[in-house]
């Protein structure tokens, strides 16, 4: 098992959450899908911001895939997302809500996995 | 620079659905999780707050206030959804995480090992606590013992419609097989 404590981290945490407020509703979650806006500014932003866009250059990732990529624990990486998503740099797909599942979600996971 | 393969990308299109894969130290949640996922499984640092400094020995770092914990992580695409899986430890110290990560999960599949039951009482109460619906699946191991699998269910106190399954962790077949039974029966839960 590789651990992300052992990898080298592009940016401490510290540093990455020094710049980091943090905004009054956060719907950023785990598996909410994370991608750069089409006309987003992305210039002068710091250092942990600016990785995260070059990550998210590429195509979309959930917000822990960012975490692991980059190598910062879950928990800076969501503050980051849910800052630059307010700031309309990122926009997020926000995850099923499972309290109220779908009955066609359920049958595209079944009919997916059966599929394999 | 942080850099990912941009084949590991997915499409905003898919909904993003979230699996828990749970169960006591050395059960196999590492294993099906990378049985399972389409990339390789990753694995991200979680703050723990004081709930885990409770139990951790701490003794002459008072000013720890945290620590930390990993979690494993897959993805795989199907047909309009991305399923996420998250492998995660079944203590009873990780209340608070759980509370957290169980927050819009489909389910939890909870993996029991036949050598030691009793590791998953803690993991059972911990799942039943956050209310998610599960299933559960024995992971054979070579060595294990041969219990039918009333014996099991009796063992682990299961409620008799909770799913129990007999899964091989290493093998995609067996442990997508072990998902499917997780799924029907949330759905199943839905229609009644």
């Amino acid at each position: 098992m590789t651990s992300g404590r052992q990898r080298r981290r592009v940016v401490p945490d510290y540093m990455a959450a020094a710049k980091l407020t943090v905004p009054e509703h956060i719907s950023v979650e785990r598996t909410t899908i994370v991608v750069v806006a089409p006309e987003a500014v992305t210039d002068g932003l710091d250092p942990p911001g600016s990785h995260l866009i070059a990550l998210l250059r590429e195509g979309p990732l959930s917000v822990y895939e960012c975490a692991a990529y980059l190598g910062l624990p879950y928990c800076v990486v969501r503050l980051l997302v849910a800052g630059l998503a307010e700031t309309g740099t990122l926009l997020t797909r926000a995850p099923l809500r499972a309290d109220a599942p779908d009955l066609e979600i359920l049958e595209l996971v079944l009919s997916g996995l059966r599929a394999l | 620079m942080a850099s990912a393969p941009s084949d590991t990308r997915i499409s905003t299109d898919h909904i993003p659905v979230k699996l828990i894969i749970a169960g006591p130290f050395g059960v196999g949640k590492t294993t099906m999780v990378d049985a399972l996922s389409e990339i390789k499984p990753l694995n991200t640092e979680e703050v723990l707050t004081q709930a885990g400094t409770l139990v951790d020995d701490l003794t002459g770092v008072n000013e720890k206030t945290t620590t930390t914990t990993a979690i494993d992580f897959g993805r795989l695409t199907l047909p309009g959804v991305v399923l996420y899986l998250f492998g995660a430890p079944g203590q009873a110290r990780f209340q608070v995480l759980w509370q957290e990560l169980a927050r819009g999960a489909l389910g939890v599949l909870v993996l029991a090992d036949t050598r030691r039951i009793d590791d998953s009482f803690a993991v059972l109460d911990l799942v039943e606590s956050t209310g998610v619906r599960y299933a559960v699946a024995v992971n054979n191991f070579p060595d294990s013992p041969e219990y039918p699998l009333e014996a099991v269910r009796q063992a682990l106190d299961l409620h008799p419609h909770t799913p129990l399954v007999v899964c091989d962790a290493r093998d995609p077949v067996s442990a997508r097989a072990s998902l499917i039974a997780l799924v029907e029966h949330i759905r199943e839960l839905m229609l009644t």
